[in-house]
Order: structure tokens, then C-alpha cells, then sequence
């Protein structure tokens, strides 16, 4: 917001007074100091360089908005002891910094969480929108501090920095107790952490919007944590469920078609020249990917080569064969298009199962494939399984690998820095799907549904149930590099039309696509979400094409 | 309407006589006239053309007028191969609608260039699988994988 001069400056001095020291009218002749002091305050009694007026006035925001909020005791305000208070710049100063370090010792010792989370909170609007911060944290029954230190530094640097008003304060209590109880489940403390997951869940039911949304569902999660009661979701139809809310995740936001359509144009480089096509799909779910990688091949100048998909899915139940099925579905589709089509369905219950026979390559005649999109986080839940998957794919010597993950890192060791990565990402996804002024529709329902399940999964599932294993793109490759594979550049082809189907969103102003060294990745205002990668076997071996 | 037309005329002596006239000419009789120019016309003519009557309502349903209207601004022109992938999604006219038209509209100055087609083929495929292969398994809900194209934009 605009920080002018003569706007800010006319009530402060009345209402400080009320706080702090008297401030007696006291005439003062302005000190001649390197800068000339502001002429009108200085009628007032307050010495104030010029220079300073930006910072000064910034300074007395803040401690305005700390004031205003009844948690903070004003009695440390009240308590500090200022020294020549018509400097306004240091009367400031040491208001900030005794509300940073408040003098008295009536409490117990306090521990100090800090979010060392990458991504600038700040940045995202709205409601869900908070400043990190340190929190010192004492018994649960005292009024609570808000540690302005870290804040008011990159408040201060920062020209967006957000002014709080009344509701977003609870959203920043609401950010404070959530953080407060997955430092006190880190530290062991479960009474504490119970207390606090009660309380967040209250401050989030009347909180509206994307936080309220996020912190209900981190409550269930937390809440899950403590009392030790997760458990694998468990579908009696084999999943079904999740590709239910998968598709309705497709339909309401852009993150898979982006990944869709950038995976289809990497593969469509790749194969530009083959006759035969081979595309293993590592989840094939309902294969929303394929029909538009169908009817462009169908489109290539010089005609269509013959496709041929292999999908992998969960294990089937006795009654349904929904591979087949689904492979019958793209049949028909391609023969729509005027395209050669084979189908074939693997039913796998862990992708690090599969061994290179399984494929049927053919290498010699056909161009292979390997997609996989929210896959191989999975794998990472397994000691050896990541590595025996790739050493797989190796093997069958695919032309391109296709890679589409989330950009997070949720597999921290310290549960906490998960926590907070979590929080985070999470927010910014619920904060994408809130659409301005429409009524939630079923799809968005679902699409919550589908990432709070997702939220559970990461906070409070252990060992080989905790499968929502995001890494971000940095961790992915230095793990394909050392795996034997070379990194594949996506082209400007597919950034141009990432860039257009965002922009057609209605929120499309929220959305973006950064180029990352090779990698596409889709964002939310400043925090990016989802990755698409593209790999090849390192060595460079004579590529079939 | 017939194409001769006869009619009555009064002659000076009050009786009436039966004369062959020549025939006028009706844009309704010539139906390769009538798509020819309903080709060249924009989006909203075209969509109050076929809104005179019946007869021109069903000759604007013809499809290759709608293809000369989506993709006139792209260049190069399409493959011919495109139509037969284009007629097997359900047409352009249903392309011009779903597509087409809400992206020209969020987008006026897009240039059509090969990327841009592509996202708006891939768009109308996943519509089309969806409908077909996918709504019923999702439970009568219809597909809305193209809702966001609808959704009104704020444009400042």
C-alpha cells in the first residue's frame, strides 16, 4: 500500500501517547542534523529526519497493528522506558524491539519454532495470507506474544507488504496454533498438542475461505497424528474413489491438464520421426492423457504412426476389469481418429513389481515411452523401490521418460519442516481453487476432498503408509542424474500453450508457467506447484526414431 | 417457393389472363450460394443468419461454413487430414461453440499460430472422451472438464 508522507503521519503522535510515555507537549527547536528535519513535525516536538519519514512511518504501522490486537499486552509497552521520545525514529525502534524482547521473566522458559519454509507466505492474498514469523510459545493458559522480529525486517524491505486487518488476524492465529501443535507433537508433548489441535479447529470453523478450508483439514490431520489412528485408506473398489476425486481434480483446475498437455507435446517431440509409438502410462487412472496425444499424432504431417499403450493400474477386483475396459474406451476413441491402436493393461500393486518382461518391447520396430504423472513419489516410501523402478526402465531403453510431480518437499525427515512445507503448499492450492464470487461447485468439493486426502497422508501417516513423498524438481534430479539419466529440455512449444490455457482460466492472472532449466512448472502467484520434467537415458545412445 | 411464378394480370378489357413471369431469383432456391455466403461471415452474423428461419437455420448447420469460421485466422490453413479428427469430435460448429468461441473471447487478440490449435483440439478431445467415455462412469454429471471456459472473466 502507498505509504504517503502526509497521510500517515497526522493521527500517530496523538495516539501514541496513549501507550507510551507522555508526550507532553514539548517544544523543541529541531537539532540541525545531516538531513534537515521534517519542519512540521518539528513544530509538533517530534524530531524526525526526512530521510527517515518512510521507515519511521512503516515502524509506527506496525506497532499500531501489534497494538490493536488484545493478545499482546500493552503492559510491556507500557513498561518500557524510552529516552528522548521526541526521536521519533528511536522511540520506535525500542518499541519493537521490547515487544522482540520482552524484559520480564515471569514465564517459563519458551522455545522458539521457526519456519524455515522457502516460500514467502506474504505473498499469497486474501485470507490465507500470513507473515512468517518466530513464535514464542508458553503454557497454553497465558496470553500469547507475537514475535514481530523476522517480520519487520522483510516487512520493511518488502514494497508488498500486506497490511493485516481483523480477519486475516485470526488467520494468523489460526497459522500460529496449527504451527504451535505440530511443534508440540515434535517435541513429544501430546497433552499440549491436543489442547492446541482443539483450538485450531474451533478458530478454523469461523474462519472462511481457502485457510479455514486448509486448516480444518490439517486439524483432522494433526488430530489423526496424536491419536495414533491412521490408516490406509483402503478402497473396497480398488481405488476407484481416488480417480473419482482424481477427475473431478482434472475438471476444476488446471495442475493435470497442464501436466497432460506438456507431457503429450515432450512426447510428441520425441516420436516425431517414429512409425511406431510405445507409451507406458505408470497410472493410467482413466487415461485422460491419451486422447489428445491421439488426435495430435493423428494430425502429424505424413500421417499417423500405430500407438500402442500399456497402462498400469491398482490390482483388479474380481468383479470389474476396469483396465480392459478403459483400454476398449481409448480403442474406440483412436479408431475415431483414424489411428492404429494396441492396448494393453498391466494390474500391479507397487510399480517397483514390474520387470522389464512384463512390457513385451518390441525394440527394434517401435519408439517406447514412459509416462508417469504423480507416480514415482510413491515409490519413495520403500527403501530400494525408487531405484528398482528406474533400474527397470533403463532396461527397456525408453527414448523419453515423462515426469509430472509436485513441487514440494514433503519428505523431510523432522516432521515439523514437513508440516510447514505442507502448510504452505497446500494453502496455496486451496487458495486456486477458491474462485471469486461462484458458488462451490462439486467439482471443487472434490477436488478439496481428493488434496485433503492427500493432507492426511502427509502429516500423519509414518513409514510405508506415508506415500505422499513429494520432492521437489532439484531432488528429482540429482535422483534421475544419479540413476543414469540426462535431462530433456521441454520446448517452447509446450510452455506457449501452457501459457494459453492458463491464460483462459478466469483466476488465469493467478496462475504461471516459470521455465526451470528445462522443466515447465505451473504456480500459484509466486509459489510454484506442479513440475513437468523429461528425461532420457544418459550416454546418448543412438536414438531410434 | 416454385421456381416459376405465375400470376394474374389485368388486361384492359377486364379480363384476366394467365402470363408466364420471369423467374426471380430467390437465395433460398440456391443453397451452395447461401453457404457460400454464410461462410465469410463473422461469429454473430452467422448466429443471426441462422436465426431467420427454418430453411436457413438448417443449412447453417452446415459444417463447413463453421470450419471456414474457426480456423480463418490461422495460418497456415490447417491439414485436410484435421477434418476428418475435427467431424469425428463432434464438428466445428460444436468446436466453434465450446472452443473456439469462449477463447476468442478471453483472449481477442490471440494469434493462431500451430501451438494454439493444438491446445484448442487438445481441449475438444478431452471434452469428447469425457462425455462419451467418461460422464456416465462419474454418475449422470455432465462433463465439465470445459466448465472453466464458461465461467464469466472479470475483466478489468
Amino acid at each position: 500500500m502507498k505509504r504517503g508522507h502526509g497521510e500517515t503521519w497526522d493521527p500517530p503522535p496523538a495516539s501514541r501517547s496513549r501507550e507510551g510515555p507522555s508526550m507532553a507537549d514539548k517544544k523543541k527547536v529541531a537539532d540541525d542534523n545531516n538531513n534537515m528535519d521534517d519542519e512540521l513535525l518539528a513544530v509538533l516536538g517530534y524530531k524526525v529526519r526526512s530521510s527517515e519519514m518512510a521507515e519511521v512511518a512503516q515502524k509506527l504501522e506496525q506497532l499500531e497493528m501489534v497494538l490493536s490486537n488484545d493478545d499482546v499486552g500493552s503492559t510491556v509497552l507500557n513498561d518500557t522506558v524510552h529516552y528522548n521520545p521526541s526521536d521519533l525514529s528511536t522511540w520506535v525502534e525500542s518499541m519493537l524491539s521490547e515487544l522482540n524482547n520482552p524484559t520480564s521473566s515471569d514465564l517459563d522458559p519458551t522455545r522458539s519454532c521457526v519456519d524455515r519454509s522457502e516460500y514467502d507466505l506474504r505473498a499469497i492474498p486474501g485470507l490465507s495470507a500470513f507473515p512468517k514469523e518466530e513464535e514464542v510459545f508458553d503454557e497454553e493458559a497465558s496470553s500469547k506474544r507475537i514475535r514481530l522480529g523476522s517480520w519487520c525486517e522483510s516487512a520493511g524491505e518488502s514494497t508488498r507488504s500486506v497490511v493485516l486487518v481483523d480477519s486475516q488476524e485470526t488467520g494468523v492465529r489460526l497459522v500460529h496454533a496449527l504451527v504451535a501443535c505440530a511443534e508440540a507433537i515434535q517435541q513429544e508433548n501430546l497433552n499440549l498438542a491436543d489442547a492446541l489441535v482443539k483450538r485450531v479447529g474451533t478458530l478454523a470453523a469461523s474462519q472462511a475461505g481457502a485457510m479455514g478450508k486448509v486448516a480444518t483439514y490439517f486439524a483432522q490431520a494433526l488430530a489423526r497424528r496424536i491419536y495414533r489412528d491412521y490408516t490406509a485408506e483402503t478402497d473396497v473398489s480398488g481405488g476407484s474413489f481416488e480417480e473419482v476425486l482424481q477427475m473431478h481434480f482434472y475438471d476444476s483446475c488446471p495442475y493435470l491438464k497442464f501436466a497432460h498437455f506438456t507431457a503429450n507435446q515432450a512426447i510428441l517431440e520425441a516420436v516425431a520421426t517414429a512409425r511406431r509409438v510405445h507409451v507406458i502410462d505408470l497410472g493410467l487412472n482413466q487415461g485422460m492423457q491419451w486422447p489428445a496425444l491421439m488426435q495430435a499424432l493423428a494430425l502429424r504431417p505424413g500421417g499417423p504412426p500405430s500407438f500402442r499403450l500399456t497402462g498400469i493400474g491398482p490390482p483388479q477386483t474380481e468383479n470389474s476389469d476396469s483396465l480392459q475396459q478403459l483400454g476398449w474406451k481409448l480403442a474406440q476413441f483412436a479408431q475415431n481418429m483414424g489411428v492404429e491402436f494396441e492396448f494393453k493393461g498391466l494390474a500391479t500393486e507397487s510399480l517397483s513389481d514390474l520387470e522389464p518382461e512384463m512390457f513385451e518391447t518390441r525394440p527394434d520396430s517401435e519408439t517406447l515411452v514412459v509416462n508417469s504423472v504423480f507416480e514415482l513419489h510413491r515409490l519413495l516410501a520403500r527403501s530400494g523401490s525408487i531405484e528398482k523402478l528406474l533400474n527397470t526402465v533403463k532396461a527397456i531403453k525408453p527414448s523419453i521418460i515423462t515426469v509430472v510431480e509436485q513441487e514440494a518437499n514433503h519428505n523431510g525427515i523432522v516432521f515439523l519442516d514437513r508440516f510447514n512445507e505442507a502448510l504452505h503448499y497446500y494453502s496455496s492450492l486451496f487458495d486456486s481453487l477458491e474462485d471469486s464470487g461462484s458458488l462451490p461447485s462439486q467439482d471443487r468439493v472434490m477436488s478439496e476432498v481428493y488434496l485433503g486426502r492427500q493432507i492426511l497422508n502427509v502429516v500423519a501417516a509414518e513409514g510405508s503408509d506415508r506415500v505422499e513423498r513429494h520432492e521437489t524438481v532439484a531432488q528429482w534430479r540429482i535422483r534421475m542424474k544419479s540413476a543414469g539419466f540426462d535431462p530433456v529440455h521441454l520446448g517452447s512449444s509446450a510452455f506457449k500453450q501452457a501459457s494459453m490455457l492458463l491464460s483462459l482460466y478466469a483466476t488465469g492472472d493467478g496462475y504461471r508457467v516459470e521455465e526451470n532449466d528445462g522443466c515447465l512448472m505451473i504456480g500459484w502467484q509466486t509459489r510454484p506447484l506442479i513440475t513437468t520434467s523429461a528425461w532420457k537415458l544418459a550416454g546418448g545412445g543412438e536414438s531410434r526414431r | 417457393m416454385s421456381g416459376k411464378r405465375i400470376s394474374m394480370v389485368e388486361k384492359s378489357n377486364n379480363k384476366r389472363q394467365r402470363v408466364n413471369q420471369v423467374p426471380k431469383f430467390s437465395i433460398n432456391d440456391h443453397h451452395d450460394v447461401l453457404v457460400e455466403i454464410l461462410r465469410r461471415l463473422d461469429g454473430p452474423s452467422l448466429c443471426s443468419a441462422a436465426c431467420v428461419c427454418r430453411l436457413w437455420s438448417a443449412v447453417a448447420r452446415n459444417d463447413s461454413i463453421w470450419e471456414e469460421l474457426c480456423f480463418r485466422q490461422v495460418s497456415p490453413r490447417p491439414s485436410l487430414s484435421l477434418r476428418s479428427v475435427v467431424s469425428a469430435l463432434g464438428g466445428y460448429r460444436c468446436l466453434y461453440f465450446l472452443c473456439i468461441r469462449p477463447v476468442l473471447a478471453r483472449l481477442p487478440k490471440l494469434r493462431w499460430t500451430r501451438d494454439q490449435l493444438q491446445l484448442s483440439l487438445s481441449l475438444y478431445c478431452v471434452h469428447y472422451y469425457e462425455r462419451l467415455y467418461v460422464g456416465a462412469w462419474l454418475g449422470d454429471a455432465p462433463p465439465s472438464s470445459l466448465m472453466f471456459l464458461r465461467k464469466p472473466v472479470n475483466v478489468v
